[in-house]
């Protein structure tokens, strides 16, 4: 078995999924030999150039063993709690990484909280959770810090400096031991069997036991194996990624803005010392000249040329000897932000289930399966924001459409796994989008209606007062940097 | 909200099943419904699973009872896990422990650093040495788990062995102060709206016609309603899972009381040993058409350990469920929705999941296909799942040794159980799921158990070098035994926690 292990690893392409790759299996799996084509990632890999990133992204540096010296400080990053809603309901809405409420008695807190809401007399949903009351106040402590206090959990994803993150994640890499190859990629040539047999770049033919094709959309690698692509443009129409950024920058904002519009939406997401801004629509709505028009016109950003995405999944990301990751595996749009969460969760899966040179159907399936699984709840949750934001949409994923179901009928979430956003992160957009259940759940009974308001009550309070003692994040983040430096 | 009129429920059937469901209604929605529960004294129960698993622990708590009390009600045991004799190989013994082996660190399982070192040939205990479940039971020590996540013991669960036929009477008391009506009868007629095809009511012997909304179908076998009114369809497993006979003796105890329930595999089926307070339960669980009745019952009258205390009793049943537990508006709930032999103590854990579903799916009326339709899905999910893991217990398996064996070891198995196989035949890869009632370390104590050894492991556990590794998990096997041996002999904790009344 030994004998059949593999030893080398080609990743082709040098942003920052596939720099991250590298890093992460000579970090884990000191023994294999690593190398990277640094091909420049082509603007359309969004995976590789969002600033806003999930919680995730700080396991994934803790599992490294990057401290926050390296990748906030150093990096120029900021932290980020959540994004506010504008314009995708009735209400603004704040949906932060953290939990909301806390359980009373038997029955679940948004349960209670739905019970209320139908006497009219409950707060915003968002109002129950730290996170999001920190992200409106702008405000931050770490997630310690509010466990301490009793007040649930939350989770900071982070604002990187794309150029200056992919830039930290090469030196380390470099300094783990990875090799660097020139691109671009010339050719890449197949054995009979179908599987890669080597790739050529920077004059000459590399070949290695496996391949990770980080290259963008086009999978330069991956896409020679098969065509099976699954098409979600039916569920999410949007095909235009327009990117731009302010010259005069505002203040760090824990909170990004995601603003519906017609065509589809825009954002604005404030880092230290930089502001971005973004638009993401649909070219059958809206036209490339207006959509640059209007993104001036509403904010101060000067905008690039539009990408042109094609949002979808390969049926199987890994094939023989090539397992894609990133965008080469996984196109969505930006909203709620996964694309590198997508790309840490397949990399994070692909150091665990290491198989050997034979490639064992079994196990590639097993890694297809999670890594799919996970791809297709992501869609969902992003469906649900339009499906439920107004454009009723005309077909659903079924299984969107059995969560809705059950969530419409009784304010059920059915489990399922490999889940990215959990129930809370779920309620936080269906609340806020105003679906409401058709039914109380009876196991609210157990909980009397004043004795769940007065706990109510007291959460919001105990909330309202934590948070307003905290250090303003900008302050907070300055800190931080002097004290690193 | 409150103008809308509570649901009648109607129970059928006063067994574990009946009872459990009753009292969960009673404690838990007594706003929504009423609950009438109809049974018969004629009708014996059949008092399934004499052993349980941890989940049980939830729904006492749920229900608000006390353990000791009912613990000393039920004359029960505590129970760690399985010991499994003679299921790979004639000789072999495993234990299927209710908590984890080694310490939860980190993202790669403990196992596979047991893999690795193994692989590379380094002189290392047995795996169900580092595990905190499996040194207490093969030292006979019982203590409640400690609450503190760093402590070694806190990395155990715990069931309970308890006779069954005091479970429900102790429910029994707890449903009728909780409201419950009981009705004594035997069901003679079940009458169906001519139009919808819903249960309107069930006629009793004496001409007593007891209606209501939503009907709970705990008959048990005969499957009264969803079965025998209804004509659910009926799924049979038993192609994978050939046994369809039990013979039970109970006995008295001779030999240790031992904290784990003993399974012992036989020439055509397997063998219980649950130790109770006052006495130990056995029987041998068959397969007809491998070993005739009377063969298993002297098998088990030779095979027990003490002076029986009652006559052999033989009892029938078929693997498998019916198609849906919920149809039109009645809920099964127990052996009237479906049968799992009870080698993995699995019985009164399917009932809770049906009360569970139940409770949370609780319906309005009409009731809403969205609600049958969750419940159904849900209930699948466990049935599926369990039934892949027993199936695993039978196939895995190097014995030739009858026709029993030969058969259950080259049968076709579901393929949902031969990818899980290959997948931890190649790496010692567990599929894992967050909810379901086996986790992780109980497909491993039954692969490694059953000599379903990997070819390699997960990378990642190359890490650490081996010197220190293997100091490392001598270091954890040290503070296992430790703390197990500082613990009381589980009789003695038995008699100062929960002693049975005498």
């Amino acid at each position: 078995m030994e004998s059949r292990a593999i030893r080398s690893v080609l990743v082709a392409g040098g942003g920052i999924v596939g720099w991250s790759a590298a890093a992460a299996l000579k970090r884990r799996l000191p023994r294999l030999s690593l190398s990277v084509i640094a091909v420049p990632p082509p603007p359309e890999a969004l995976a590789d150039r969002l600033v806003c990133t999930l919680p995730s992204i700080v396991d994934f540096h803790r599992d490294l063993g990057l401290t926050e010296a390296d990748t906030v400080v150093r990096a120029g990053s900021g932290y980020r709690l959540g994004t506010r809603f504008e314009a995708w309901a009735d209400a603004d809405y704040v949906h932060a990484y953290g939990s909301y409420g806390t359980l009373l008695g038997s029955a679940a807190f948004h349960q209670c909280w739905l019970r209320t809401a139908t006497t009219g007399k409950s707060a915003p949903f968002d109002s129950y959770s730290a996170a999001a009351v920190m992200a409106r106040e702008n405000r931050f402590a770490p997630p310690e810090a509010v466990a301490r206090a009793g007040l649930g959990t939350i989770g900071y994803g982070l604002h990187i400096d794309p150029l200056r993150y992919r830039e930290m994640m090469r030196a380390f890499a470099l300094h783990l031991g990875v090799a660097e190859i020139t691109g671009p990629i010339s050719d890449v040539r197949l054995n009979s069997d179908g599987s890669i047999e080597g790739v050529h770049a920077d004059g000459r033919e590399i070949a290695a036991d496996l391949y990770v094709d980080a290259t963008g959309p086009a999978a330069l690698l991956r896409s020679r194996l098969d065509d099976q692509w699954e098409d979600w443009s039916g569920w999410l129409h949007a095909d235009r990624v327009l990117f731009g950024q302010s010259e005069s920058p505002d203040k760090p904002s824990l909170l990004d803005r995601a603003v519906a519009a017609p065509g589809g939406w825009w954002w604005q997401a404030s880092a230290p010392g930089r502001t971005h801004y973004g638009s993401v629509y649909s070219s059958r709505l809206l036209k490339d000249s207006d959509a640059e028009r209007e993104l001036r016109e509403r904010t101060s950003a000067v905008p690039e040329a539009p990408v042109a995405i094609r949002q979808g999944r390969w049926s199987q990301p890994w094939v023989r000897n090539c397992v894609a990751i990133g965008d080469a595996a996984v196109a969505v749009e930006p909203l709620e932000w996964t694309n590198l969460h997508l790309a840490h969760g397949a990399i994070d899966r692909l150091v665990a289930m290491m198989p050997d040179r034979d490639f064992n159907p079994a196990e590639l399936w097993d890694y297809n399966r999670q890594t799919g699984a996970e791809a297709d709840r992501v869609r969902d949750f992003l469906v649900l924001h339009y499906a439920t934001g107004g454009s009723e949409a005309e077909s659903l994923p079924p299984s969107l459409a059995h969560s809705l179901e059950q969530f419409r009928e009784r304010g059920r979430l059915p489990f399922y796994e490999e889940e990215t956003f959990s129930r809370d992160n779920w309620l936080a957009v269906l609340f806020g989008q105003s679906v409401r259940p058709r039914r109380v759940d009876p196991l609210t009974d157990g909980v009397p209606l004043a004795e769940a308001d007065g706990a109510m009550a007291r959460m919001r309070e105990t909330i309202a007062i934590f948070v307003a003692r905290l250090p303003r994040y900008s302050d907070y983040r300055e800190r931080l940097g002097k004290e690193a430096a | 909200m409150l103008a809308v009129p509570k649901t009648r429920v109607v129970v059928v059937g006063g067994g574990t099943a009946g009872w459990m469901t009753a009292a969960a209604l009673g404690a838990l929605l007594a706003e929504r419904c009423t609950v009438d529960l109809v049974e018969s004294q004629e009708i014996g129960i059949v008092g399934v699973g004499e052993a349980t698993l941890p989940h049980i622990r939830g729904f006492n708590e749920r229900l608000g009872i006390d353990e000791a009390d009912f613990m000393a009600a039920t004359k029960a045991t505590f129970k760690l896990g399985i010991d499994f004799e003679n299921w790979g190989r004639i000789g072999d013994r495993y234990i299927h422990p209710f908590g984890t082996f080694g310490r939860g660190q980190g993202q790669v399982d403990f196992h596979q650093y047991w893999l690795r070192l193994r692989q590379e040939g380094a002189a290392i205990r047995e795996l169900e040495q580092y595990s905190m479940a499996c040194m207490m039971a093969r030292l006979g020590k019982f203590d409640l788990p400690s609450k503190n996540p760093d402590d070694i013991a806190s990395t155990f669960n715990y069931a309970y062995q308890f006779d069954a036929t005091l479970y429900a009477p102790y429910l029994r008391a707890l449903a009728e102060r909780l409201g419950c009506r009981r009705t004594e009868g035997r069901i003679v007629d079940v009458e169906l709206n001519g139009e919808s095809g819903d249960i309107e009511a069930v006629v009793l012997t004496d001409g007593k016609r007891i209606s209501g909304d939503l009907f709970i179908d705990c008959s048990g076998f005969v499957s009264l309603l969803i079965g025998k009114a209804l004509e659910e369809p009926f799924e049979d497993w038993s192609k994978w899972l050939p046994c369809d006979r039990a013979v039970a003796m109970p006995c008295r105890t001779k030999n240790a009381l031992t904290p784990y329930t003993g399974v012992i595999a036989m020439n055509a089926g397997w063998r219980w040993r649950i130790p109770l307070q006052h006495r130990t339960g056995n029987g041998y669980v068959h397969a007809s058409a491998f070993i005739s009745e009377k063969d298993a019952t002297a098998a088990l009258v030779g095979a027990v350990e003490g002076e029986a205390i009652a006559e052999p009793r033989v009892l029938r049943f078929r693997a498998g469920r019916r198609t849906r537990s919920w149809v039109r508006n009645c809920v099964a709930v127990g052996l009237a929705s479906g049968f799992l032999e009870p080698l993995e103590s699995t019985s009164i854990y399917l009932i809770q999941a049906a009360i569970t579903a139940l409770v949370e799916l609780f319906p309005e009326q009409p009731i809403a296909d969205s609600d049958r339709d969750e419940f159904n899905r849900v209930i699948d999910l466990e049935y599926d799942r369990i039934r892949d893991f027993l199936i695993l217990h039978y196939h895995a398996t190097e014995r030739s040794d009858s026709p029993f064996w030969d058969y259950v070891r080259t049968m076709e198995i579901p393929d949902s159980l031969a990818e899980k196989l290959e997948l931890f035949r190649r790496r010692g890869r567990v599929v894992k799921y967050r909810e379901g009632v086996f986790l992780e370390a109980s497909w491993i104590a039954v692969y490694l158990g059953q000599r379903v050894i990997p070819l390699g492991h997960d990378l990642r556990a190359d890490m650490p070098a081996p010197d220190a590794l293997a100091r490392g998990m001598e270091t954890l096997h040290g503070e296992i035994r430790t703390v197990a041996e500082r613990m009381p002999n589980h009789a003695a904790m038995l008699a100062r926690y929960c002693p049975m009344a005498a």
